[in-house]
């Protein structure tokens, strides 16, 4: 199989689809026989209560969750071997829910640089108004501009190549006009979106909204 | 005669112009490996190498190999096996707690079987600055070239990783391996410095400029910058007032170690112009991205 860097710009995102996609958390069965398609470019809306598997089922796609059965694909392709999970890595972008503090200090600007784009993240960060934050570290940031930090890092990982943004909770600290604008850019990007939120807006966006009750998954628009 | 007067006279001793060397060749690793030791909570590394050393020690005597080099050995296997520990954030710091029980009690047993009195094996491993051979300033050469080698060509994916895992992972960086290269690092090099400096003078050659630059640097580059820095004037100031004063090197260069790291834990919080500041000045919303 050919392992060549993700091509999403123009192309308008990568396809996802999960079959029977189970997770846990040790001995607890947090995810229950998921079946998700998404078309590539397709913008989703993942919501449900609190602990119902939505998190649990982004980070299972992006690798941070390994206790996971059934199958993932991203653009078709799975995630057999070493090489094939770094592909994934850069295929998908990621906003964490709640961005890590760190244990050693990170600059803001290494935060963006990471995004694989760094002057595109940079303007993205312009942009979102806190482009002039870049040379602080991230633990010296306000939960709103972190938030806004991983958003311009995910326009980032869009023009390095990513085809599909996973975003978990990405308006949750941000203020309403805050909110209407993170919406409008995540929106905007040429990629697949899965964004889990609380947010009204937000998911009004999308093209589907879909809800997690229990760690298992139904259509509800 | 003045105290300065006697550094004087010690420095035209070879053994004297060895330490001095060995310790500010040490300045420019040692404190580094002490930045990957506060980065990846792995304080207790220090007594378990010394145990696993000593494991490596008892099995180097029973086999009849070279007890050194199978203490060194067995120190870069234990670092290569607690890697896969690392994925949970107190992964780490708990298996060095484990490794430290297993080493030391396998290491009785093994010196148990080989007949080797323990306090023999135990003085492989304390060196002295003092008793620096031409080889062991070779040894802290390698180490004061490599290991900053490594943090400037490597230096995004490190401060991703000692950050963050996750970040680092969904980044790109190599997680698994990257922790692989630290641990092996970490443990050779704290085994190799104690059989060189003894077991005292590691603390003060790693971790102890390394907590201060923790408080004093913004990023993980500042940072390093500062841990050689607090590594080179202490060591070079603690060593002369040994000598200034017949003191022991060990002893004095952990105080004055000791005494910098305090003292930037003392320090009030650097000051930035406050984010209220910023977040005021960025509203109203910019324009959205299109």
């Amino acid at each position: 199989m050919s392992l060549e860097a993700p091509q999403a710009g123009g192309a308008g995102g990568l396809d996802v689809r999960l079959r029977g996609v189970m997770c846990r958390h040790g001995r607890l069965e947090a995810v229950s026989g998921v079946h998700l398609e998404v078309a590539a470019g397709e913008r989703v809306a993942l919501t449900g209560t609190n602990g119902s598997g939505k998190t649990t089922l982004l980070r299972a796609v992006l690798g941070l969750h390994r206790q996971v059965e059934g199958e993932i694909l991203v653009g078709g392709r799975g995630t057999r071997s070493a090489a094939e999970w770094a592909w994934r890595r850069r295929a998908c972008g990621w906003i964490p829910q709640r961005p890590a503090a760190g244990r050693f200090p990170l600059l803001a600007g290494e935060l963006l640089a990471s995004s694989g784009a760094p002057e595109a993240a940079a303007e993205a960060a312009e942009r979102l108004g806190v482009g002039d934050l870049a040379d602080r570290p991230v633990d010296g940031l306000s939960g709103g501009q972190l938030q806004r930090m991983h958003l311009a890092r995910a326009v980032g990982c869009v023009a390095a190549g990513a085809g599909v943004l996973l975003a978990d909770e990405p308006t949750a600290a941000l203020d309403f006009a805050g909110q209407e604008e993170a919406a409008e850019v995540l929106t905007s990007l040429p990629v697949t979106l899965i964004v889990v939120t609380h947010d009204r807006a937000m998911a009004a966006r999308c093209d589907r909204t879909l809800e997690m009750a229990a760690g298992r998954l139904r259509e509800v628009a | 005669m003045s105290a300065w007067g006697q550094v004087g006279d010690l420095l035209q001793l070879v053994p004297v112009q060895r330490a001095g060397f060995g310790l500010l060749l040490a300045a420019f690793g040692l404190p580094v490996v002490g930045v990957v030791i506060v980065g990846l909570d792995i304080m207790p590394v220090r007594f378990a190498m010394m145990h696993v050393a000593l494991l490596g020690i008892a099995v180097g005597q029973l086999v009849g190999l070279d007890p050194v080099v199978c203490a060194l050995v067995a120190c870069a296997l234990a670092g290569a096996g607690v890697a896969p520990l690392a994925r949970t954030a107190d992964g780490l710091s708990g298996a060095m707690g484990l490794l430290m029980s297993l080493a030391i009690a396998a290491a009785l047993l093994m010196l148990a079987l080989s007949g080797v009195n323990a306090n023999g094996a135990f003085a492989l491993l304390w060196g002295s600055i003092l008793a620096v051979r031409p080889a062991d300033l070779v040894v802290l050469g390698v180490l004061a070239v490599a290991v900053p080698g490594l943090f400037v060509w490597r230096r995004r994916e490190l401060a991703l990783l000692l950050h963050d895992r996750e970040l680092a992972w969904c980044s790109g960086v190599a997680v698994q391996r990257l922790t692989v290269v630290l641990l092996v690092l970490v443990a050779v090099s704290v085994a190799g410095a104690i059989r060189l400096t003894g077991a005292l003078l590691v603390d003060a050659l790693t971790l102890l400029p390394a907590l201060a630059a923790r408080r004093l640097g913004r990023s993980l580059v500042s940072i390093t910058l500062w841990a050689v820095g607090i590594g080179v004037v202490v060591n070079v100031t603690g060593f002369l007032i040994s000598l200034a004063w017949d003191l022991p090197p060990g002893p004095v260069l952990v105080l004055a170690a000791g005494a910098v790291a305090l003292a930037a834990h003392l320090i009030p919080e650097r000051r930035t112009s406050s984010w209220r500041t910023s977040a005021s000045s960025s509203a109203p919303s910019p324009p959205p991205l299109h």
